[in-house]
């Protein structure tokens, strides 16, 4: 179809684009423009960006840190979740709908569940798995990261409760640069280990460690370091 | 390490969480901030900036280099989706890049990305001063506010053209003014 609009008009209405202002129907007319004119896309870059900077006059708030917690926490939940079906519901959903369960189907189910089950342990049996050790003047304990996964599991005895208002923060650390809030340790049930669980490689960090904080966390570490520990096998 | 938007655009593309975290990490504040500016409410502003965030995690990165910058791209999700919650206007139909289409894809050097890098708070809130006020509050009513062509042109009681016509003028004037303060910050090449 003929693009009616010239390049003239586009302008007018990529400035609105920019801003968000421009009408659905108009939208149209300048999507088909674009598809033929480097220019206007071109000039449609250029005033998005300088759209973009009309916040750069904004003082900047930032987010509390427990947002970043909360995202990350999910997209890594997200990341090491299954993306098929688990092969037991596979085979579940193979099975005819209202179809009788012959003795024949069921040493099939049964054959496939012993396949499911050593291709499920031979993966297991893939995963690496490192532990260091943590201690501060009270508490010891341990980091498993298992490198397969992408997870690792910091356990902790010897920490004292804290009132609602804190938290102990575990922060990576890497050998330059600012520490990384990465987690906060959970109190176990009954007087148990805290645990905080982190997702992502700890490649690129030479040490971690736990500080007390406001509720919430910190964008940086205080001066009240519970524990720390060195992330390399000795 | 240091982490071109090149190289985060890469990372979200392959699906990599650190793709995700080095996005927040860089352009969170941003995020938050606009969206803190857009409803005024905390609680919605985080809910706001986390859904955005988790949408460029699932649906991958739509992000055409030549579209604008990654700055500008992130800036529009979070500005569109805090719209949205504010008029409760959970129906329409938005996309997250300012305009898709046919992917075309000139060389674009995005100037502007590196203009916002360089240019302090109070120098962007100079050029924005140095606007008329008429076109100064056109841009934040669609920007800050949501408010179409004609919501604005009701509003402010002129004719649609005069609202196209400010919005232009006040960008290419915020263009010329930032173009000046970034050769006074940068007298020699």
């Amino acid at each position: 179809m003929a693009d009616p609009m010239s390049c003239e008009e586009a302008t007018d209405l990529l400035a609105l684009e920019a801003v968000g202002a421009l009408e659905p129907a108009d939208r149209e007319l300048v999507e088909r423009h674009l598809a033929t004119c480097a220019p206007c896309t071109h000039a449609a870059a250029e005033y998005a960006d300088l759209a973009s900077l009309l916040p750069a006059a904004l003082d900047l708030v930032p987010p509390p840190a427990r947002l970043r917690r909360q995202l990350m926490a999910q997209v890594y939940a997200e990341a090491t979740a299954p993306s098929r079906p688990s092969w037991w519901r596979r085979l579940v959903a193979a099975i005819p709908a209202g179809r009788p369960f012959t003795a024949i189907g069921a040493v099939a189910v049964v054959a496939a569940i012993v396949v499911g089950i050593y291709a499920v342990a031979g993966r297991n049996a893939t995963s690496t798995s490192v532990t260091y050790t943590v201690s501060g003047t009270t508490a010891t304990g341990t980091l498993s990261v298992d490198t397969t996964a992408r997870q690792a599991v910091l356990t902790v005895k010897g920490l004292s409760a804290l009132p609602s208002s804190e938290v102990y923060e575990v922060w990576l650390i890497p050998p330059q640069g600012a520490p990384k809030g990465a987690a906060f340790l959970s109190p176990g049930l009954g007087g148990g280990p805290w645990t905080a669980v982190m997702g992502g490689s700890m490649a690129g960090y030479t040490s971690i460690a736990a500080t007390v904080e406001p509720a919430g966390g910190s964008p940086t570490p205080s001066n009240t370091e519970v524990l720390s520990g060195q992330l390399t096998v000795s | 390490m240091h982490l071109s938007d090149d190289d985060i655009v890469r990372s979200i593309s392959a699906h990599s969480p650190e793709g995700i975290e080095a996005l927040y990490d860089r352009y969170g504040g941003l995020a938050h901030t606009v969206a803190l500016r857009i409803l005024s409410d905390r609680g919605a502003a985080e809910d706001v900036v986390q859904e955005s965030f988790l949408a460029v995690w699932r649906r991958g990165s739509t992000f055409q280099p030549g579209r604008g910058s990654l700055r500008s791209w992130i800036c529009t999700i979070v500005r569109n989706r805090a719209i949205d919650r504010l008029r409760g206007d959970r129906h329409r139909t938005r996309l997250d890049s300012p305009i898709e289409g046919e992917s075309i894809e000139p060389t674009v050097s995005d100037p502007w990305a590196a203009v916002a890098v360089e240019l302090s708070a109070e120098e962007v809130r100079k050029a924005l001063a140095e606007l008329p006020a008429e076109q100064r509050q056109t841009i934040e009513l669609a920007y800050y506010g949501g408010f179409s062509q004609s919501e604005i042109a009701t509003k402010m009681e002129v004719p649609l053209g005069t609202v196209k016509g400010r919005v232009r003028i006040a960008l290419d004037k915020l263009r010329a003014s930032l173009a000046d303060r970034m050769e006074t910050s940068w007298p020699t090449q």
